[in-house]
């Protein structure tokens, strides 16, 4: 406490400094947080619209202030800084802090508003519009959150907190600027379990699992309205601005009044909602009309805006239409969206449905596609280098490959059961040391010798398998559990670069073999290997997904590769995080050029 | 007897749908013929005598067991580049249209009219086909396959939504709600295509939409991966067709449909009725 004490004092001493762009850190919370009160002189405040109290490890309660957003805006900072220097308060602990505390929160915080993006259809491009206006909004600054009540998502990412979100709402809150996404932004994960069943997530932890029926008439109306509620309610106070992503269609009247992930939503958040209409595939005013006219007359109040997406074409042909839609349905349409090119992570398997390639390079990378491949925008930054992907389905499909991806998969032991049976188990394996071979979680775990699901934990009916035995692993389905970590740490191989990623998998993995990467420990966590490699055969595996978004490993792996013309490494190295960044500014671009801006900021409560 | 197959969007499944039951009518005592008034297409069919029609019409004319015939698809859209298009009338280029000098929507309506009448002759019913959207509202005053057919010849219609994007009752209710009022009587009947899992949670949207519009929903279709032979898939030259009898497969896969849409129930015989007028 007395360091703590010292520190505050020194920055009371010191005054207003903006954003410490020298510390390592930066930005711990936000892009341009302002870091004058790095300690905060009002710890502890108990105020759980900005912090909140959490268990120690002995039992006793902990102030907490990671979620605390407010001591890092400039205004506050500012202002604290002039009431201190006009009180000449010097000492930390200055009982005056109380009352500066009460002012500042009093002229400064707010509760933010909601805006809701709903999409005609399942493709409308709700997503990349909720990340475009995180950007927009960062870019003119605010503090903007994402928000999706309900996801069934195959590419997911993992928290800080090691909790579960979609990997949408991760990019999105990398749109807008956070560097911690949580699992408020995406509370509730339905994860598949069989045809029928789900696996509901909370807040990035298994609730229960429902059927269809069950789902809607126990969980929405009980427990997932509080949910969303609470969550929503948890961002609004920390946020200018919440973002909220609708799922599919907001008029799916067989659903409508259960439907948690749409309007409900809005009017548990008081959200107003804009609608987004793909017209790629026409019939869009229908879809449009139709849309807002099934809703209820107080659901049909909140939509304020419709925006025409992924135009090709000129906007003026639409425009007709465009004008007589507005005057139907009394609603403004805020632009026509261009169609865009973007190198941006694809949401779902949408993305993937009669994808052959991916890319344009020299160097061809087989991915095992997978009946339930998934996260698999794992391998997207390998399209940064001279890389097209190849997405196998047969042994034929494998042929004249320069390397080999086996990648995530939703359920290991039965993907690996196809691979048998379509032949390509055999045909990786002809493989060993041909080609460089990379297994990633699931994919990792069928390079192994064994796959022990005894208990029928993974597969549903117990069974012992021999995996194609690339390496002289046991991977065994032990108990029904998850593991769910961020790492970051260095290649144990070439230049010890380093990586970072995450793991997310069922199973546990014995491995003689050496190791691919050493995993930093952090606070009660030592230090792990992690990994196998087998460098004279080329092979790689690993449980960290985002392997490749760093440049070291991804390079080392495709050094190897020896493809027509030479390396498919790319000379000028380019940072998967930097690329993304510069497709979410396009992105924001194309939608605030084509948007009534003014329009938008107005249905937002902004004046120009 | 004559009916129209509508689609919510292109894409929704009217070719597909339209050459279903052109090979359930032609396998229930019916003698069918597949119409579509207007195409816009470049993968185009060489009919025996020499004409042009769009490839889809040719394979629903084979579904029907027939042989393909340039009235099944009298008016023919061909892209040539440059904001150019070349209009093809019964077969056989016509003229070409662009921004300076338009479509002649008159000549066009008269070609389609006497096409479908020499159809209509020789056939007990004819299955039209669509064109995208009907109530793409910058399109509708140039709109030939859609409502240009159903003012032309009061041919009573039914809808095709695709429910796999989601928001299909959204399309089907707001593609009647913008159909012209005159028009509006016309639409009869709509079908919820490519759906996967328990029908029965549909049940009380689909009673809403029959509510709301008076059309009554013939059936709800699931999810069908039709080996639709489209330009790349399969090659046909002179007419004639390549590879190990893809036509059989086809036709086997048409079948095959029919049984599923029969298994779930689907209302065969209130399509005919709409059909019967
Ligand atoms: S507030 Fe965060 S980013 Fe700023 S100086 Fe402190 S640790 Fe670094
Ligand atoms: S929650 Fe915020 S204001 Fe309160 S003590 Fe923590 S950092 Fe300071």
């Amino acid at each position: 406490m007395d360091c703590i004490k010292k520190k505050v004092n020194e920055e009371l001493e010191r005054g207003w400094i903006g954003c410490n762009r020298d510390c390592e850190y930066n930005p711990c919370h936000f892009k341009g947080q302002d870091c004058t009160f790095c300690y905060c002189p009002f710890y502890p405040c108990g105020d759980t619209d900005l912090g909140n109290n959490i268990t120690g490890r002995r039992g006793n309660d902990i102030w907490s202030c990671t979620d605390c957003l407010f001591i890092h805006r400039t205004d506050v900072c500012r202002h604290i800084c002039s009431e201190v220097e006009r009180l000449g308060i010097t000492e930390a602990g200055d009982p005056r802090f109380k009352d500066i505390f009460r002012d500042v929160k009093e002229r400064f915080w707010r509760r933010g508003r909601a805006l809701m993006v709903v999409g005609a259809t399942s493709d409308a491009g709700k997503s990349l519009m909720v990340t475009a206006l995180c950007r927009i909004l960062l870019r003119r600054g605010y503090l903007v959150a994402p928000f999706k009540s309900q996801n069934m998502s195959l590419n997911s990412r993992v928290t800080m907190y090691g909790c579960e979100i979609a990997m949408i709402q991760e990019l999105q809150a990398r749109a807008a600027g956070l560097t911690n996404p949580d699992a408020h932004m995406n509370p509730i994960l339905l994860k598949p379990k069989g045809d029928t069943v789900s696996q509901v997530m909370v807040l990035g932890q298994p609730y229960g699992d429902y059927d269809v029926e069950h789902y809607y008439s126990d969980f929405v109306p009980g427990p997932g309205r509080e949910i969303v509620a609470e969550n929503i309610d948890f961002l609004k106070k920390r946020y200018d601005f919440v973002v909220m992503e609708g799922a599919g269609s907001p008029a799916e009247i067989n659903i409508y009044d259960v439907d948690i992930a749409n309007m409900r939503a809005a009017e548990i958040a008081d959200a107003d909602v804009v609608l987004v209409v793909n017209v790629e595939w026409g019939g869009s005013f229908a879809y449009a009309l139709g849309t807002v006219e099934l809703m209820p007359e107080c659901d049909r109040k909140r939509v304020k805006g419709i925006i025409l997406n992924n135009l090709r074409g000129n906007p003026a042909n639409i425009m007709p239409g465009v004008r007589e839609i507005e005057e139907r349905l009394g609603i403004p349409v805020l632009g026509i969206v261009p169609h865009t090119r973007l190198d941006l992570p694809g949401e779902d398997s949408q993305s993937l449905r009669g994808l052959r390639t991916k890319g344009d390079g020299r160097a061809v990378v087989g991915v095992i596609r997978y009946p339930r491949i998934a996260n698999f925008t794992d391998l997207d930054p390998l399209l940064l280098e001279d890389v097209t992907l190849r997405f196998v389905q047969t042994p034929e499909e494998l042929e004249g490959v320069d390397a080999v991806v086996l990648p995530g998969t939703k359920n290991t032991v039965v993907d690996y059961l196809w691979m048998r049976e379509t032949g390509l188990a055999d045909a990786v394996a002809a493989l060993r040391g041909r080609v460089p071979v990379m297994g990633i979680c699931g994919g990792y775990q069928m390079m192994g010798r064994v796959l022990d699901d005894s208990l029928g934990i993974e597969g549903g009916e117990p069974r012992v398998l021999d995996g194609i035995g690339l390496f002289d692993n046991r991977t065994v389905f032990g108990e029904y559990s998850k593991r769910i970590t961020q790492d970051s740490g260095h290649m144990a191989i070439g230049d010890g670069g380093e990586v970072t990623g995450y793991e997310l998998h069922m199973g546990v993995t014995e491995t003689s073999e050496k190791p691919l990467f050493r995993i930093d420990g952090f606070v009660a966590r030592e230090a792990w290997d992690e990994g196998s490699v087998r460098e004279d055969e080329m092979l790689f595996g690993t449980y960290l997904h985002g392997v490749f978004d760093r440049p070291s490993f991804r390079r080392h792996f495709l050094s190897l590769v020896r493809c027509e013309g030479g390396s498919a490494v790319r000379e000028e190295p380019r940072d998967y995080v930097q690329s993304i960044e510069e497709n979410l500014d396009k992105l924001a671009d194309a939608v605030e050029q084509s948007l009534d801006m003014d329009a938008l900021m107005g249905i937002l409560g902004v004046g120009q | 007897m004559k009916v129209l197959v509508l689609g919510t969007s292109s894409g929704a499944g009217k070719t597909t749908f339209t050459a279903m039951m052109c090979r359930y009518l032609s396998t229930h005592g019916h003698d069918p013929a597949p119409f579509k008034g207007s195409n816009l297409s470049l993968n185009s069919y060489a009919t025996a005598d020499g004409g042009e029609i769009g490839m889809g019409q040719a394979f629903q004319a084979w579904a029907c067991g027939s042989e393909p015939v340039t009235d099944m698809n009298p008016v023919l859209l061909k892209p040539s580049g440059n904001g150019r298009i070349q209009l093809v009338l019964n077969g056989r280029p016509h003229s070409d249209i662009s921004r300076e000098s338009p479509m002649d929507k008159a000549l066009v309506l008269r070609t389609v009219h006497e096409a479908f009448d020499r159809l209509s002759a020789e056939h007990d019913i004819v299955v039209c086909e669509g064109s995208g959207s009907p109530v793409e509202l910058n399109l509708m005053e140039r709109d030939v396959a859609n409502t240009g057919l159903m003012r032309e010849l009061s041919v009573p219609a039914v809808i095709v939504g695709d429910i796999e994007r989601g928001g299909v009752f959204a399309a089907i209710y707001g593609t009647w709600r913008l159909m012209p009022e005159e028009l509006r009587p016309l639409l009869k009947g709509f079908v919820i295509n490519r759906f996967r899992g328990d029908a029965s949670i549909l049940g009380p949207g689909i009673e809403r939409i029959e509510e709301l519009t008076g059309m009554r929903c013939l059936g709800v279709l699931g999810y069908e991966f039709l080996r639709f032979p489209e330009e790349d898939s399969l090659s046909v030259s002179d007419g004639r067709f390549e590879g190990d009898d893809p036509l059989q497969a086809y036709l086997d896969n048409l079948d095959e449909m029919v049984s599923h849409a029969e298994g779930s129930g689907f209302d065969f015989e209130g399509f005919l009725e709409i059909a019967r007028g």
